[in-house]
């Protein structure tokens, strides 16, 4: 009998009816020429046509989205315009960094808990690819200028001014992966945790090689086939169904040949071991039990609980350790009650240091304030499929594909069950969620 | 009937035209002898604004009437015509008042020259609103002062593109170029009418582009001008078949810098001469033709329930699917459906092409189209048209699965060139909503479609399919399920008589050039390449088979298609082909045709003798045209098409039969029935018996 989870407060059973993602393409690679409105608004079709779920059914659409488009404000709106969503349905963005496409479905799960929804539209949509280069600001500054001074006398010192100011653009997308509290990138916390938690370069690429071999066999037996869509992207119109970033073939020799990244020469962190920079969307329909049952809408599962903590930000990549145990400890559930766990993998070393606090009794009686450590998920229910380091973490969309893969890892692996997946978010926090194939106990 | 009314409110006049009894105003001869009476009463007491308006919903002035152009057969008569409404609009300038057009909706030829007559031009921003000079379409030019007055307006690159093209601007588009003074939203007019009356009357306006006026410079632009329009239209004589277009270049040249009235003068008596050339008169038949088509009562009918409609689902992402995809996207979102990657995404290349045009994709209404691998989307789909293999097994067995999933009203629309309608009902639930809907290659491009209702087709389907069309911007026209429908069922002696012509000894670019001289967008030898020649045995084939008076396909012809010499799928056929291009004759001919290569050399002692075997033009096009026009004549006996005006229009639009000669039929009207007869005889072919059929072109 599949775990169950006991219901809290006469809450509605949040359930997920539908969901689709597309594969995730390189910056500058597959999806070069789609924008994040136009990847929302393929896979936004994509899921309502899969689905007996009709336009005029949804209440709500919420995306999560990090890299904004300046031209598409309030993107959600603009997805769902564009993609025949009726016009009187509202639509907001969500923006909690790299859990934004988490937030999204918890948001859009509190609106049906709280009755003041049946059905959202909800989801994640990132284009790294599009991230934009910047002026600096003292640029801008001396731009604003030009239009006030009518005269060629008040004109020359504005251009003075201009020709002065700093031509060289500023990179939005690393610019975007700084922690400007601490004055730190991603990758330099990532150094942090495989120094504290002395972790070594070789077990970092031994994790990346496993996930791209995850990664590749799931693809090779098929068993993403319904989980991404086939998208058909120009200029070449060529079909895109697998995950772009997958490389089978990754060896750790090959893997040991590749330079530091973010702590030159001394650090152990690559691109190789981190997740890859990439384009995707991911979008879910999710309805209250009673809604998807009356209308007879098949269930994929249902979406429990959740949690969001807070921690240092320097070592944001222990987040999920913290919102985990915050989730357990409400449902009231044990590591080993969970049939899957899908850790984000930003980086190989976060996973390993989450791994290594977890199992850690000092951590948990400094950080968690429990006696003992609150353990280790079972290592073969931990990203089973691969992970972020082989199919790349297209920042505002990664919460909603761990849901999604989650949902069908217990519907097609494991004959059912609960599972958690959890990600670190730049700027000291994690999420959490808690999903399962059966509603809750009453 | 009073049409035009003139209002004074304050120190505002308004001249109002609007009419119970059509949907749109034309100036006709009511109404202009109405506004004429008008302009007498202003002129006594000018206002100091003048407006002019419609109360016609999406339409100002839709131009001059063309009954009356096309009723003219004088020269002098059409001119007088054009100086009497150059004199109008004359009238209307010099007026002391300051004048405004406010253009809601669709304004084309005379009522934009109207239009130009005034101070400003006022454009309500409204999807409905169209500025055009679209003479050179029926094979005239602007006659009221047009060619005058819109190069002052928007100067003379814009104005050049405009009237040779007859292309429409929108109003955010007139706004730009200068044509009008302001786009404004319909709640603004009073404010533009008082912004614009305090702005004054107009009194010059500048020569634009400044450079024209250096001699060279014009010579240069005019050589452009000339090259750009001639490369359309390189196979056939302008002068005989398009000779509005030479005239209106040659007005340009001559009016150019030239004082207004002698400007006006030379407008009217250019005009004259090009209204009663066959030409005008055969293209303002053609276009009333497919508005007929467009209009007909099927469509009507149809017409509200297919407003409705919000999706299709096309079968089929070859050359056709991916076209009709296209097509169908321009009203409606599109599921692609195929059955494998590979297809598909080859297809989606191609509608990309077609979103495509100078440089800019029209990306939202690409992304209307869904590439589809699976049933998803089906069951919210109003259409489905199959562009699947021509297999009727696989037909049937699609029918039935796409049953499953849609929903009980759905059209099932087949684009089938070759198989019967009633065929593919057999036996299926849902015989009554299948139809033939069978568009011609290139689909986004050929405007004609044949709608062919199988035995259990209901006539709610048929409507509905003939409006849906119609909706698309598509001809419809409805023929009965009989092999080869109309068109391919004519195309097919046509193509054979130019196999035979090859067989003969003539040479397959001596024939096409022939054909292309007539007018033909491109001749029968390359037309078979295109098509596919694997196509043109297969249909062929069945066609002799159905028919006994069609011939079954030359033996050699066989062998081509045997070798796998396809045409320009394949590469190779009668031409090369390189993506797309058509190249040299095919070398490898000679194994199968042994006359139709000429070997360059060994002739070259002789070449008087081998011009001598070439046949004249004129004959090669009857040679090919009348067992077309016998199988036409076969059609309208068989009952293929009810109504031989459709017929006729059916092949303007459908395989581009030249739209100056008139149509099939048209044109051979024009010969006496017994020289007709006789050259059919000559021909080898049988004597149609109903011959009579043509009395009524003539």
């Amino acid at each position: 009998m599949a775990k169950r989870v006991r219901k809290q407060q006469n809450r509605t059973d949040v359930a997920i009816v539908a969901g689709i993602r597309t594969p995730l393409g390189k910056a500058s690679g597959l999806f070069d020429q789609l924008g994040a409105v136009d990847l929302g608004v393929l896979a936004v079709r994509e899921v309502l046509a899969r689905s007996p779920v009709a336009r005029d059914d949804i209440d709500q659409v919420i995306i999560g989205n990090v890299i904004q488009p300046s031209d598409a404000p309030n993107v959600a709106r603009v997805i769902a315009l564009t993609a025949g969503i009726p016009r009187p349905v509202p639509a907001h963005t969500v923006h909690r960094n790299c859990a934004s496409g988490m937030q999204a479905l918890t948001d859009a799960a509190s609106s049906i808990q709280l009755g003041r929804a049946d059905v959202v539209l909800a989801g994640g949509v990132e284009s790294m690819t599009h991230a934009p280069l910047l002026f600096h600001d003292r640029f801008r500054a001396a731009m604003a200028k030009l239009p006030r001074a009518k005269t060629l006398q008040q004109k020359l010192p504005v251009l003075m001014e201009l020709a002065k100011a700093p031509w060289k653009p500023r990179i939005a997308l690393i610019e975007g992966l700084n922690d400007p509290t601490v004055g730190m990138g991603m990758g330099q916390t990532a150094e942090v945790l495989a120094r504290e938690f002395s972790i070594s370069r070789r077990e970092q690429d031994e994790f990346s090689v496993q996930s791209h071999q995850r990664a590749a066999e799931s693809w090779d037996a098929g068993w993403f086939d319904d989980e991404v869509m086939h998208v058909f992207a120009p200029p070449s119109f060529a079909d895109a169904h697998r995950d772009e970033g997958i490389r089978a073939g990754q060896s750790v020799e090959a893997l040991a040949k590749l330079r530091p990244v973010f702590d030159k020469p001394l650090g152990t962190v690559t691109a190789g071991n981190s997740s890859q920079i990439t384009d995707g969307a991911a979008m879910l329909i999710l309805a209250s039990r009673e809604k998807a049952e009356a209308e007879g809408w098949p269930v994929m599962g249902y979406l429990h609980d959740w949690a969001y903590a807070g921690c240092d930000p320097e070592r944001m990549g222990l987040g999920p350790v913290f919102a985990t145990r915050r989730l357990l400890a409400s449902s009231g559930l044990g590591m080993a009650d969970l049939a899957r766990v899908e850790i984000n993998e930003a980086f190989a070393v976060q996973v390993l240091a989450c791994l290594k606090a977890m199992d850690s009794d000092t951590f948990a009686s400094d950080k968690l304030g429990l006696g003992k450590a609150m353990g280790v998920p079972n290592m073969d229910a931990l990203n089973v499929h691969g992970g972020a380091v082989a199919f790349g973490h297209p920042v505002g969309m990664t919460g909603a594909r761990l849901v999604l893969t989650l949902l069908r890892q217990l519907r097609d692996d494991t004959g059912g069950g609960v599972a958690v997946g959890t990600l670190c978010i730049g700027g000291g926090q994690g999420g959490a969620v808690l999903v399962g194939s059966e509603p809750c106990k009453s | 009937m009073q049409v035009v009314n003139l209002t004074r409110q304050e120190n505002i006049v308004r001249l109002h035209f609007e009419r119970a009894d059509k949907p749109v105003n034309v100036l006709d001869e009511g109404c202009i002898a109405e506004i004429e009476a008008h302009l007498e009463a202003l002129e006594a007491e000018p206002p100091k604004t003048l407006v002019l308006e419609s109360g016609n919903a999406g339409c100002f002035i839709a131009g001059a009437d063309l009954d009356i152009i096309e009723a003219v057969t004088d020269a002098e008569d059409a001119a007088k015509l054009a100086e009497r409404g150059q004199s109008l609009c004359r009238r209307i300038e010099v007026l002391p008042s300051i004048s405004i057009a406010l253009v809601n909706g669709a304004c084309m030829g005379g009522g934009l020259e109207l239009a130009l007559a005034c101070d400003y031009i006022v454009a309500v921003d409204d999807q409905s609103t169209r500025l055009a000079l679209p003479e050179i379409k029926i094979g005239i030019h602007p006659g009221f002062g047009g060619c005058i007055r819109l190069p002052k307006r928007v100067g003379w690159m814009q104005a050049v593109e405009m009237i040779l093209t007859g292309r429409s601007v929108d109003a955010k588009r007139a706004r730009r170029i200068g044509l009008a003074a302001l786009s404004p939203k319909p709640e603004q007019l009073d404010a533009a009418i008082a912004y614009l009356s305090k702005k004054g009357k107009v009194t010059t306006r500048k020569f634009n582009p400044w450079w024209l006026k250096l001699w060279p410079a014009r010579v240069l632009f005019f050589q452009q001008v000339e090259k750009k329009t001639y490369a359309r239209l390189k196979h056939i004589d302008v002068e005989s078949a398009y000779p509005a277009i030479p005239a209106v270049i040659a007005l340009f040249k001559e009016i150019i810098g030239m004082s207004d009235g002698l400007a006006l003068a030379r407008e009217a008596e250019s005009l004259g001469r090009m209204a009663v050339t066959p030409t005008c008169k055969n293209l303002i038949r053609i276009f009333h033709l497919g508005d007929a088509l467009k209009k007909q009562d099927a469509a009507k009918r149809g017409r509200d329930a297919v407003r409705g409609f919000h999706k299709t689902a096309v079968y089929g992402a070859g050359v056709m699917g991916g076209g009709i995809a296209w097509v169908a996207s321009k009203t409606m979102d599109v599921d692609l459906h195929e059955v494998a990657a590979e297809p598909l995404a080859r297809g989606m290349k191609g509608i990309g092409r077609l979103a495509t045009r100078r440089g800019r994709t029209d990306s939202s209404r690409l992304g209307r189209i869904r590439p589809v691998l699976d049933t998803s989307g089906l069951n919210e789909s109003d259409v489905v048209i199959e562009a699947v293999l021509e297999d009727m097994k696989i037909k049937r067995k699609l029918w039935v699965e796409v049953g499953k999933h849609v929903s009980k009203d759905a059209l099932l629309l087949s684009n089938t060139s070759s198989l019967s309608i009633s065929d593919m009902q057999h036996r299926r639930a849902n015989a009554g909503r299948i139809a033939g809907l069978h568009f011609f290659n290139p689909a986004p491009k050929m405007p004609l479609v044949e709608v062919i209702a199988g035995e259990k087709t209901s006539s709610e389907t048929l409507d509905k399919t003939c409006a849906l069309a119609a909706s698309w911007g598509k001809y419809p026209i409805v023929v009965a399920d009989r092999p080869g429908f109309l068109i391919n069922r004519c195309l097919m002696p046509y193509m054979s008589a130019a196999l035979k012509l090859l067989e003969s000894g003539q040479k397959p670019v001596h024939i096409d050039g022939a054909l292309k001289h007539f007018g033909m967008p491109m001749g029968a030898v390359e037309l078979a390449d295109r098509v596919g020649l694997d196509i043109c045995h297969h249909v062929g084939a069945q066609l002799s088979e159905a028919f006994a008076h069609q011939q079954a396909m030359p033996e050699w012809f066989d062998r081509m298609v045997a070798d796998g010499l396809l045409g320009e799928k394949s590469g190779k056929g009668f031409f090369i082909y390189d993506k797309g291009k058509q190249g040299e004759l095919n070398p490898e001919l000679g194994k199968y045709l042994p006359h139709a290569v000429t070997k360059e050399k060994e002739f070259d002692a002789d070449l008087s003798a081998s011009k001598a075997d070439a046949m004249p033009a004129a004959d090669i096009v009857d040679a090919c045209l009348l067992p077309m026009l016998t199988e036409a004549l076969q059609c309208l006996r068989d009952g293929v098409v009810e109504d031989p005006q459709h017929l006729d229009a059916a092949f303007v639009y459908g395989i581009g039969f030249p739209p100056f000669r008139g149509g099939l039929l048209r044109y051979f009207a024009s010969y006496r029935s017994e020289d007709l007869t006789q050259k059919i005889e000559a021909f080898g072919l049988a004597s149609p018996e109903n011959m009579e059929v043509l009395h009524a072109f003539r």
